[in-house]
This record gives structure tokens, C-alpha cells and sequence, in this order.
């Protein structure tokens, strides 16, 4: 007898046990047994006297029916065999009422369940046993050649699983469902194999998913006694290349041939050299046989889903997952086990041209199930009205209020709706139309929220530019707007021919103020155009009209309790649709908004001033920017007044959070992550955070707000399955008009709403709804990279990262040419303290070989885009280059500057270089305050390195100031 | 009600009767399929009766009731042969083990000074109370440690935390068992192997499980019973003799996952007796 190689190989003994149990016929005494188990054993194994199995008789006091005798069956046949020793065990139960049950468990290396029912039989009298014989399988088995090896080499393997949650306790402990196959078809495991592959790939994304088969040679011979069974992948070809006759066809070939197995060894080989693992496969005992007794095929789960195809007691087929605790819950192996069997069905059954990607997971009434999870928890209870009409109800109500504060000068409602109005008077009077497009070009100063409510008010469109975007940008955005006339302060870069007006002049126009247009443009037309650019192509305009945004405050008033009690900030660019939110959410609900000055909301320091000074109480703020914020507010003892800080503009890692929860409790200040996208006017969803979402790092970003919709959806736009990840799709009352003068993008990214009237907009992230109806998500469809033929999710490997105590901040690239293998992943982080080996040593622990970025580059703060982003631009080249000549600061204070600069920033400064450009930002702004006070040089304002970034420039102004004193 | 040793095979030596019988029916009253072993009869050189035979299998039969699967065993701890028959014995069985419990044991030949102790009375006591578990360890820790999991209960003694008068060897081989706990817990540890010793203070002999250690040792002191029982009873700070059930529900704990944590540790239930 020679032992067969099996796979899994990795797993306890007990994942290759199989157990069978029978009941001893009427008249089979236990002497009798004993003694023919006595012969039988001694004819088949008697040449290995130390391997003989014995038979254990034992009494259980209690009837056979009993829950007693029932747990013991359980215990008996999951007790596990080594595959060294004895070939099988028998136990007799006999029990207090008379009746008696044998277990035999056997190890499949040594016996297959073919020849444990052999056995059952022989024992129970069915069968005698000078039938049978031990045979060796090891001559009929034959390795996968070159071929096949390299097929499964190519294959997609998975990682952790994402659509279930394991219980990282759980040990070897397996869970079992089953689901019953209605529509039979010819080839069962082929198809079922198929199937199996079909629901993975869809599941995980994958064209060539492997799939796993343990079970017997086809050519095991009659009347053997021995070990059978074989191993074998199957990398499923599920581009649309085969049909899914063709698939199954394969698939049945390569089950039957006698070559392509797969061994232990191999096995453990690929799965270290693709660093995948093969979650789910089928053990192949076969539906063969029903009738009595019990059989178990694994004691426990080889496979983290191990499909095992049987029979009901009535002769009907089932299907029975067996899945290791550790990996998938009950919910998520149930869905899986429901979907393999619609898919099972349609591949029996499948007519010609039927291609993988037809089949359906989900049958309507699951499909309907999860659109109804996309859906918001309260209905939506508003009226589509202009934004300009609802601010002019908050100025009839409270003329007096103040409205907007900078600086130390204020503007009532009354005051910026009559300043707006003379404005749009202006605007009119250069001739501007309704629904033409107003570019407003100004810095975050009371009059670009008067400009803007102007342009509405005179029923055109506004354009937000922010006046410190490089000037090509602007002058891109001019042009592709058409714009007549840009509201400017500073000479308008953009040129063109669009003719730039101060505000000054506007101001000082002569003409009637309050004149409006007589006639107006609908809620449901356009107020602004916000430029976004994606990660590929030119920029483009989103155009929302003014029925959305009064939808988004009628969604959020109520559960935000926004009021006229509140003071907001205006502190994201204007070219940043976060303050269109930060705007129209102030005014539109009678609120006081601070404007903040640019230097100010650079510097966290200055800012958390501003918030306490101005007893702030809605904050708006990027997961990023709070984080620095929040770092600013420690130092402090005295509290703010913010009551609500919304997150939104990029993924938050809550866990950072606890230590603000300990200063600002949630009944004191609530946390609210919003998920939103330009597209979808600002917001989508919103999830409260608390300490527990802080504690459990949930990626929840919440319910869809009332009046929005979500689907998550595959690429063929059908919903996948609760908790699969899939493309999001937005829909509902904060879907934009459309892509300005872009039809063919408009028409790929606004879709036909499939499960309602209106449209969905298509948003490039992933994301997955989990069973409560909340929303995951998942980064953005693009940071998921195909490396070396595994697919890598960067936002994971930044996950892993921030689960390192000692890392408060990380980011991570994909650098080089994305499919050569000079692609290498580049990581970033923000260390509490400590060396960066020891963090990457701690990642290495979690992460596969091929997830582990190639380096990890310590940084003080992660450079941020003007809208609180992380600039993935701004970041370091992860190696040192070397520095190229440049010219030298001239002058006794330059050097001296030079030096400070080189030290904080740690690259060699040139006169003319510009701080920012060199990767400073607010906090190595102040460390250089800092070093220069050490130093004995002139104190400085922030404001200074912001309007002079330049050695050469911060030298003259110093100069100027300390001349003068 | 979920079983708090469901699943696991426990291993106990001298569970003839006392604690070893009083641990065995609640091991089994939680889940756990059981190996028992005793030495089954008298041992030339200890002067009082040990388990027999017939107490080994009335302990089995206490614990099928729970409809566990129980097998016994003639062992004697002081020879390997018995003891590594047993374990494989044990292993073709049930296909693991998980709880070994340590708890065979003898408390005489003892009542003398330390000079007055014979050789053989030496060896007798170190061979049985610290050297039997020793082989028991080395029969099943292979075993453990390619499981990964295990827990190894050792019973020892207040007698391994402090001294008794005209104990020495006693004292000597229970001291020798915490030594023995501490230093095999950190071998295994790294493979999730658990080892931990229990020390009981004076323990009532209780009739249910035929326990006679109390009267024994009464008895090598040359005091009568009931006096030495109330010396007891006034030095345990909680003014009570300990229940049989109480070391076995110690044990229960230690031997489960409650415990996962917990290696290389002394556990004394004994009313707050080495609390002074
Ligand atoms: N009872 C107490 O007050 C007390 C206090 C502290 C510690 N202990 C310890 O608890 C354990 C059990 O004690 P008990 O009170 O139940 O005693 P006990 O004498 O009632 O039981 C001990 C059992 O161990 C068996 N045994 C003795 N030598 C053996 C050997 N060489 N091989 C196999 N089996 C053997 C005996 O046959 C007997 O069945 C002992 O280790 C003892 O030292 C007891």
C-alpha cells in the first residue's frame, strides 16, 4: 500500500478523513461482527500487521434516538485517523434500547469512500469480503504535464475573501449548508465543477478562476480496496471565448483523463508562487449512491468552500457546502452554495450559443432584494425649487442674520442678497442670458459667494475657478465653458476671449438693483458646471442644476438638524464640489458661514484658531485635513463648539478617530463619513461614526441618503450578490445633467436607470453593499492593478499599513509600466516614531510576498491636493536621487534661509525654488518657522511663505522688515 | 447548554478514584472523551492501598452516563512502556489528544525527618509524583505539538509551594512538578501547547470518589483523623476543608480554551492557605 499525495496539502489530517456510519441490520450481533471483522481485515491487510485497524465495541447508555446517542455518532465520526497509522477505525456503538451503529473512518490516503462503503458492506453482510482487495493507485496516476502546469501557472488565485466575513477563531471548525437541485443534468461533477468556477469568478472578479477537485481516478479498478482519489485544478477559461457548453465539455475532459493531476507538492509550489490560495473545490465522491446511513466526506473542510454534490434521502440531488469557519459565515456560504446551484442549472440545461458570462447568479426575487438594500431608509420630502429662490425665503425670514463672516467683517442675509443683486443688475447690463455660463474666478472671499449667487440670480450658470490652479488649467477650463465673462480679482490667467470683470466694477454698477429676470429657468436647468479630472483625460464639466442641491439640504436638514443656530466654513476650493455643500448647506438653511482665508485653512494651527474664535459648529473636512486638524486641537485645553464635522472628498480610516471621541464625546460633536462624488451633486451616502466604527476600522460609508439610490453593479450592469463587490451606480434626485459638450462620455457614465425611471450615474469605485443595506467602499475601480498576474488592491495594502499602530498616515502607488514586470508598489507613511524596517517587517506578516511594496519611504505629512486630497503627484520619489546642480541662493539671509529649508525638507532648495513645489506644506511651513527661530532669524507670518514661496522672495520681504525696524 | 471540553480527548492519570475520578466526571460532564488511567493495584513500598481495578471501571461507567466515549487502562506512570502503550492506545481511539492531566500520585512513604528517609522511599516518591508525569508529557507532547493545540494539567500540591514537616520527599517531588510545569510551557508555547499546575490545599475525602489522602496522611503524622482535619481546617483561611469538585472544576477550566492564554501558571485552590 503506498500512500497518495493529496491536495490541500497544508491542512490537519481530519480535512482528509472521510467517515461513514451504518446501521447493524436486525440479527448482526456483535460477536459476529467482531469475528468477520477479524477475518476480513486479516485477508486484506494482514502483510502490514502494524497497520491493522481494530474494531471498538462500546455500550452507550442511552437509546439510539436520543440526542445522547446522536452527539455521539457526531463525536465519532469527526474523531480524526493519521494517515501513518491504522488504515481505518471501527467503532460499534451499541445502545441501550438494543440497536447498533458502526462508524469506520478512514483517511483518504489510505482508503477512498468507494472502499469505506466496501467495507460497510462487507461488515453489515451485504457483501462478502473475498471479493475485494488492496490495490496501490500509484501507477495509474499520472502528473500534469508542461502544459497544463503552466495553464494553472496563469490562472487567477484568490487572497483573503472579501464578500464573506470569517471568524479569525474559528480554527478548523466547518460549517455545512445545503440546497436542493431541482434540474439534473448529464455530467454532474463536470458541471458542477463549472458552476463552481462560474459563481468564484463573477464573485472575485476573475476570467480564469481555479478551481479545486479531489475524488476518485476515473480508472480505479473493480473490486479494489485502496486509496483512489487524486488531485486536480481547473483554471476555468471564462473570457467569452468557450461557451459554456464548451466550459463544461473542458471541464468533463479533464476530469476523465488519467494525466493532469495535480500532487501535494505541485500544489504547494503554485500556491507559493502565485501567492494566491484556491478557495473553493469539489470533493467528488459522487452523488453515486443515497440510501442508508451516513456519510461523511470530510471531517473537516479542505477547502475554504469545498462543494460536495450528493443525494437527498428521497433520491433527489443536493448540493452541500462544507465551509471553514475561519473564511466564510453561514450567510455568505448559503448565497454561495444558492448561486453554484442556479448556475449548475443553467449550465445543464444550457442552449447553444449560451456564453459563462450569461448565466444568471440571483433569481428576480434576490435581484430585487438586493436593489431594495441599495435603497435609503426614509423617503425623500421636498419640493424641486431654485437655489436662489430658497436663499431669497432664508433673507424674507431673518434679514438680519448674519450671513457670511470674514476677517472680521460680517454681511447680513439682507446685506449679500442686496450686494448679489446688484451684482447680477451688472451682470445683466454686460449682456449676459439665461443659462449662459459666468466664470468666477476669486479667492475664498466674501464676494465669490456673492459673485456666485449673482450668477444665479441672474439666472445663468456658474463656473467656480479656483484663482491658484496653474493657468493652463484655467485657461482649458475657460475655453471648454465658453465663457464670456469670468468675475475676476487678479488679472485673469486664462485669457482668451473671455473679458474678466472685478468684482469692483460690479459692485459700483449704476444700474437698479433687485431688477431679475422676469422669467426664470426651471429648478430642474443648471446652476453651476464643476470641472473634475479623472485619473485619465482632460477635465471635464459636471453640470448640476439647482433641483439637486435643494434635494441634498432637504435630504440632510432634518437628521443633520442644520439651522440658523449654526456657523460653517467655507474652506474647500471652490473648484472642489465640497463647498458647494459648505455654501449652499449655510445658506440655504439660514446659517452663518465663515469664509476662511487660503493661509488660514493651510495651516491647521491657524485654522482651529478661526474654529474657536468663530465658535464653529458645522466642520467640513477631508479625512486627511481633520487628521492634521485634529493633531492641532490636542495641543489645546480649551474645547470647540463644533458640533457635526461632515468627512467627505476621500476614504476615511476611522481608527485614528478614537483619540478625538476622547476629547469631543459623540453626544457632544457627531462624526458623519459621507461617500459622495461630483457627479451625484456632492453626497451619496452617510454614515454616523462612532467609537465603534473607530474600534472595528469599518469601511461602511452608510445608507444612500433619502432621495439617492445605490446599485452595485457587474460589468454586464446586472446587481451582484449582497456583499460581492461590484461597480457602484448612483441614482436618484442628486444625479447631474450631464458631461458639459460631451455626449459619448455623458452617454458611457449617465445610464438608463435599469430598475426605475431616471438615470444612474456610473461611478469607477468599487464598492458592495453588505446585508443591512449599508455601503462598503472599496477605492476606486483603477487602484485595482493586475501585478506579475495577481490582482492587487492598493487600497488593501494601504489598509494593512494603517493597522500598524505606529502609522498614522500611508499611501500607496503603483510605479513603472503596470503590466511589466518593472511594476513596483511604493508605499508612504506618516510613522508615529520608530524605523521604517520595522513597520515594513510587520506588513511582511500580514501581506503576500507580491502585495508587499518594494519600499516604504517615511514622509512627516502626506502632501494634499488643494482640495484636502492626498496629491499623489506631491509625493517623494520613494529612492533619493541624486541632486542635480543648481544655482545658489546669493545673499547672507538666503543661505541662511536655503539651509533651513534644505533641513526641513531634505532636498537641496535653489533660490527660485517654490516651497510647495519641493514638498513642503503647513507643518513644514511651521518646522521651518520653528528651525529659523532657533536659528536667530526674523520671525515671520504663515502668511508671508504663502505669498512669497521662494527663498529668494521670503529673503527680500524679510529684509523689508527687519530694515525697517 | 454548550459543553465547555465538547470535541476534546482527554488523557488522566490515577483516575481510579479521589481527584483523578472526581476531574474524569466532570471532564466528562463537559464533552470530552476520556483515557483513564490508574495503576490498579498496591505498589510495594507505599503502605496504604492505591486505586484497583474495579475502581478504575466504576470511574469509566460514572462517566459514560454523559454518553462519552471512555476507554481505561492498566498504567503505571513509573513505566514508560505502560505509559506510551496507552497514549497510542489512545490516539488510534480517538485520533488526538488534548488534555493530559497529571494526577496520579502517592503522599507516603512519608512521616519522617529528612535524614531518616531511606533510598528506596526517596526514589519511590520522586519516581511516581515527579517523574510520572514527566514520561506522560513525553508520550503525548509529540503529538500536541504537531496538533498545535493541548493542555497538560499537572496536579500538584500546596506541598510544591511551601513545606510540610516530615514530608521532604513529598514536598521535594511537588516542588520538582511546578519546576517541571514552568519549564515544559515554555518549550511548547511556541506551538500552542499549554502547560499549567494546580495546587490543592487540603481536600475532604470525600466518599463519592473513595478519596483517602486526608486519612493517609493523618495517618503518617501518627494524629488522629479528625484532629489533623481541623488543623486543616483552621489554617485554610476560608474555614473549610476543599470539595473533590472543586480542583476538578480548576482543572475543567484549565484543560478548556477559556484558559488559551494561561501557560506556565500555578493555580492554588486552597481556601487561601498560601495566601498567608
Ligand atoms: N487529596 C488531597 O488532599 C490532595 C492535596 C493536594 C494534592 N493532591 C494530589 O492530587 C493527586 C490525587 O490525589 P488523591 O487525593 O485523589 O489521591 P488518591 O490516592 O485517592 O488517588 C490517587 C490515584 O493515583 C493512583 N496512582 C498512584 N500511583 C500511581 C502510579 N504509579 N501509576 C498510576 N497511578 C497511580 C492511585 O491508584 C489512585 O487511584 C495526587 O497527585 C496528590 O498528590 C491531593
Amino acid at each position: 500500500m503506498s500512500r497518495t499525495d493529496l491536495i490541500p496539502p497544508d491542512r490537519s489530517p481530519s480535512a482528509h478523513c472521510h467517515a461513514r456510519r451504518v446501521r447493524l441490520p436486525d440479527g448482526v450481533g456483535a460477536t459476529w461482527l467482531a469475528g468477520l471483522f477479524e477475518r476480513a481485515v486479516r485477508t486484506w491487510w494482514g502483510d502490514t500487521p502494524d497497520r491493522l485497524p481494530r474494531l471498538w465495541d462500546e455500550r452507550v447508555p442511552a437509546a439510539c434516538d436520543s440526542a445522547v446517542a446522536g452527539r455521539r455518532v457526531e463525536a465519532e465520526l469527526h474523531r480524526p485517523l493519521d494517515a501513518e497509522g491504522a488504515l481505518l477505525r471501527a467503532v460499534l456503538l451499541q445502545y441501550a434500547d438494543g440497536p447498533a451503529d458502526l462508524v469506520l473512518v478512514a483517511h483518504r490516503a489510505n482508503l477512498d469512500a468507494l472502499s469505506l462503503r466496501t467495507v460497510a458492506d462487507v461488515l453489515t453482510g451485504r457483501a462478502r469480503y473475498e471479493g475485494f482487495t488492496d490495490k496501490t493507485a500509484s501507477h495509474i496516476v499520472a502528473a500534469a504535464d508542461a502544459e497544463t502546469l503552466k495553464r494553472w501557472r496563469e490562472a487567477d488565485f484568490s487572497g483573503r475573501i472579501a464578500w464573506a466575513s470569517g471568524d479569525d477563531a474559528a480554527g478548523d471548525r466547518t460549517g455545512l449548508v445545503t440546497v436542493a437541485i431541482r434540474e439534473a443534468g448529464p455530467d454532474v461533477p463536470a458541471t458542477m465543477a463549472a458552476a463552481v468556477g462560474l459563481v468564484l469568478g463573477r464573485y472575485e472578479n476573475q476570467e480564469n478562476p481555479v478551481v479545486g477537485v479531489l475524488g476518485p481516478v476515473p480508472e480505479r479498478p473493480e473490486g479494489a480496496l485502496g486509496a483512489f482519489d487524486a488531485g486536480l485544478l481547473l483554471a476555468l477559461d471564462l473570457s467569452g471565448a468557450r461557451t459554456a457548453g464548451e466550459l463544461v465539455a473542458e471541464t468533463a475532459q479533464a476530469l476523465a483523463s488519467d494525466g493532469g493531476r495535480c500532487d501535494g507538492r505541485q500544489y504547494a509550489e503554485l500556491l507559493a508562487e502565485t501567492g494566491g490560495r484556491v478557495v473553493a473545490g469539489l470533493l467528488t465522491d459522487g452523488p453515486a449512491e443515497s440510501g442508508s446511513g451516513t456519510h461523511v466526506p470530510c471531517q473537516t473542510a479542505p477547502f475554504p468552500l469545498t462543494i460536495v454534490p450528493g443525494r437527498t434521502p428521497d433520491g433527489g440531488l443536493q448540493l452541500v457546502v462544507r465551509h471553514r469557519l475561519e473564511d466564510v459565515d453561514a450567510d455568505s456560504a448559503r448565497r454561495f452554495a444558492r448561486h453554484v446551484v442556479r448556475a449548475y442549472e443553467q449550465l445543464a440545461n444550457a442552449p447553444a450559443g449560451l456564453v459563462p458570462a450569461d448565466v444568471e447568479l440571483m433569481d428576480e426575487a434576490e435581484t430585487r432584494q438586493v436593489v431594495a438594500l441599495g435603497r435609503p431608509l426614509r423617503r425623500l420630502d421636498w419640493r424641486p425649487e431654485r437655489i436662489d429662490d430658497v436663499f431669497a425665503s432664508r433673507v424674507a425670514e431673518r434679514p438680519d442674520a448674519v450671513a457670511l463672516t470674514c476677517e472680521g467683517r460680517s454681511l447680513t442675509y439682507a446685506e449679500l442678497d442686496a450686494r448679489a443683486d446688484r451684482f447680477a443688475a451688472a451682470l445683466l447690463d454686460r449682456g449676459v442670458r439665461a443659462g449662459e455660463r459666468v466664470g468666477v474666478c476669486l479667492g475664498r472671499t466674501p464676494d465669490l459667494v456673492v459673485a456666485m449667487l449673482a450668477v444665479l440670480k441672474a439666472d445663468a450658470v456658474y463656473v467656480p475657478m479656483d484663482p491658484a490652479y496653474p493657468a493652463d488649467r484655467l485657461a482649458f477650463t475657460a475655453q471648454d465653458a465658453a465663457l464670456r465673462i469670468v468675475i475676476a480679482d487678479q488679472d485673469f490667467p486664462g485669457g482668451g476671449s473671455a473679458s474678466v470683470v472685478r468684482p469692483e466694477e460690479l459692485e459700483t454698477h449704476g444700474g437698479e438693483a433687485g431688477r431679475a429676470r422676469p422669467e426664470r429657468r426651471e429648478p430642474g436647468e443648471a446652476a453651476y458646471v464643476i470641472y473634475t479630472s479623472g485619473s485619465t483625460g482632460r477635465p471635464k464639466g459636471v453640470v448640476v442644476p439647482h433641483r439637486n442641491v435643494v434635494a441634498l439640504l432637504s435630504a440632510t436638514r432634518d437628521d443633520f438638524g442644520l439651522g440658523p443656530g449654526d456657523t460653517w466654513t467655507l474652506f474647500h476650493s471652490s473648484a472642489f464640489d465640497f463647498s458647494v455643500w459648505e455654501i449652499w448647506g449655510a445658506l440655504l438653511t439660514g446659517a452663518r458661514l465663515v469664509v476662511v482665508p487660503y493661509w488660514v485653512s493651510r495651516s491647521p494651527e491657524e485654522f482651529r484658531e478661526l474654529l474657536a474664535r468663530e465658535r464653529v459648529t458645522v466642520l467640513n473636512q477631508t479625512p486627511s485635513a481633520f487628521a492634521q486638524l485634529m493633531e492641532a486641537d490636542r495641543r489645546q485645553d480649551e474645547r470647540l463648539a463644533v458640533r457635526l464635522v461632515i468627512f467627505g472628498g476621500e476614504p476615511l480610516d476611522a481608527r485614528p478617530l478614537r483619540a478625538w471621541f476622547d476629547r469631543y464625546p459623540e453626544d457632544r460633536c457627531r462624526l458623519v463619513n459621507m461617500y459622495g462624488i461630483t457627479e451625484t451633486t456632492v453626497h451619496v451616502t452617510a454614515q454616523n461614526v462612532t467609537r465603534r466604527e473607530a474600534m472595528t476600522g469599518s469601511r461602511s460609508v452608510g445608507h444612500a441618503l433619502p432621495g439617492w439610490h445605490l446599485y452595485v453593479l457587474d460589468e454586464r450592469g446586472r446587481p451582484v450578490p449582497c456583499g460581492v463587490p461590484g461597480e457602484i451606480h448612483v441614482g436618484g434626485d442628486g444625479v447631474a445633467l450631464e458631461y458639459l459638450d460631451r455626449p459619448e462620455l455623458t452617454a458611457q457614465r449617465f445610464l438608463p436607470d435599469p430598475f426605475t425611471m431616471g438615470r444612474v450615474y456610473r461611478s469607477g469605485d468599487r464598492g458592495r453593499l453588505l446585508p443591512d443595506g449599508r455601503l462598503e467602499h472599496l477605492g476606486r475601480l483603477d487602484t485595482q492593478v493586475k501585478l506579475r498576474g495577481f490582482r492587487v488592491e492598493l487600497d488593501e495594502i494601504r489598509n494593512v499599513l494603517l493597522d500598524d499602530p505606529s502609522v498614522t498616515a500611508a499611501a500607496v502607488v503603483l510605479n513603472g509600466d503596470r503590466d511589466a514586470a518593472g511594476a513596483r508598489i511604493d508605499a508612504y507613511v506618516v510613522p508615529a516614531g520608530g524605523d521604517p524596517a520595522a513597520i515594513r517587517q510587520r506588513a511582511a506578516k500580514v501581506l503576500p510576498e507580491h502585495m508587499l511594496p518594494a519600499t516604504i519611504t517615511p514622509l512627516d505629512t502626506l502632501p494634499l491636493t488643494a482640495n484636502g486630497k492626498l496629491d499623489v503627484r506631491g509625493l517623494p520619489e520613494p529612492v533619493v536621487a541624486p541632486a542635480a546642480p543648481i544655482r545658489a541662493p546669493s545673499g547672507e539671509l538666503a543661505g541662511a534661509l536655503a539651509a533651513v529649508w534644505e533641513s526641513v525638507l531634505g532636498v537641496p532648495v535653489g533660490p527660485d525654488d517654490n516651497f510647495f513645489e519641493l514638498g513642503g506644506n503647513s507643518l513644514y511651513a511651521m518646522r521651518v518657522a520653528a528651525a529659523m527661530r532657533d536659528r536667530g532669524l526674523p520671525a515671520f507670518p504663515m502668511r508671508e511663505l504663502y505669498l512669497h514661496p521662494t527663498v529668494s522672495g521670503l529673503a527680500y520681504v524679510l529684509d523689508e522688515v527687519t530694515s525697517h525696524e | 447548554m454548550t459543553m465547555r471540553l465538547s470535541g476534546k480527548t482527554a488523557v488522566i492519570t490515577g483516575a481510579a478514584r479521589g481527584l483523578g475520578r472526581a476531574s474524569a466526571r466532570m471532564f466528562a460532564r463537559e464533552g470530552a472523551d476520556l483515557v483513564l488511567l490508574d495503576v490498579a493495584r498496591g505498589l510495594p513500598g507505599v503502605p496504604y492501598a492505591l486505586g484497583s481495578a474495579s475502581q478504575l471501571e466504576y470511574t469509566a461507567e460514572l462517566c459514560r452516563e454523559f454518553g462519552v466515549s471512555v476507554m481505561t487502562r492498566q498504567a503505571d506512570v513509573r513505566e514508560t512502556h505502560d505509559v506510551e502503550a496507552a497514549v497510542s492506545m489512545a490516539i488510534g481511539r480517538f485520533g488526538r489528544i488534548d488534555v493530559l492531566v497529571n494526577n496520579a500520585g502517592i503522599a507516603a512513604p512519608s512521616g519522617k525527618v529528612a535524614h531518616e528517609i531511606d533510598e528506596h522511599e526517596w526514589q519511590l516518591m520522586i519516581d511516581v509524583d515527579l517523574s510520572g508525569a514527566w514520561r506522560a508529557i513525553r508520550a503525548v507532547g509529540k503529538l500536541m505539538v504537531e496538533q498545535r493545540s493541548g493542555s497538560i494539567v499537572n496536579i500538584a500540591s500546596t506541598a510544591g509551594l511551601v513545606g510540610y514537616r516530615h514530608f521532604a520527599g513529598y514536598v521535594a517531588a511537588k516542588h520538582g512538578l511546578i519546576g517541571l510545569t514552568k519549564a515544559v510551557a515554555l518549550d511548547y508555547a511556541p506551538r500552542k501547547v499549554r502547560v499549567n499546575a494546580l495546587c490543592p490545599g487540603s481536600v475532604r475525602d470525600d466518599p463519592q470518589v473513595e478519596g483517602r489522602m486526608l486519612a493517609e496522611i493523618a495517618r503518617s503524622l501518627d494524629v488522629p483523623v479528625g484532629e489533623h482535619e481541623e488543623a486543616f481546617v483552621q489554617a485554610q483561611p476560608m474555614n473549610t476543608l476543599i470539595e473533590p469538585d472543586d480542583v476538578a472544576s480548576a482543572a475543567v477550566w484549565l484543560a478548556s480554551d477559556e484558559s488559551r492564554q494561561v501557560t506556565g501558571s500555578v493555580l492554588t485552590v486552597d481556601g487561601g492557605f498560601t495566601a498567608r
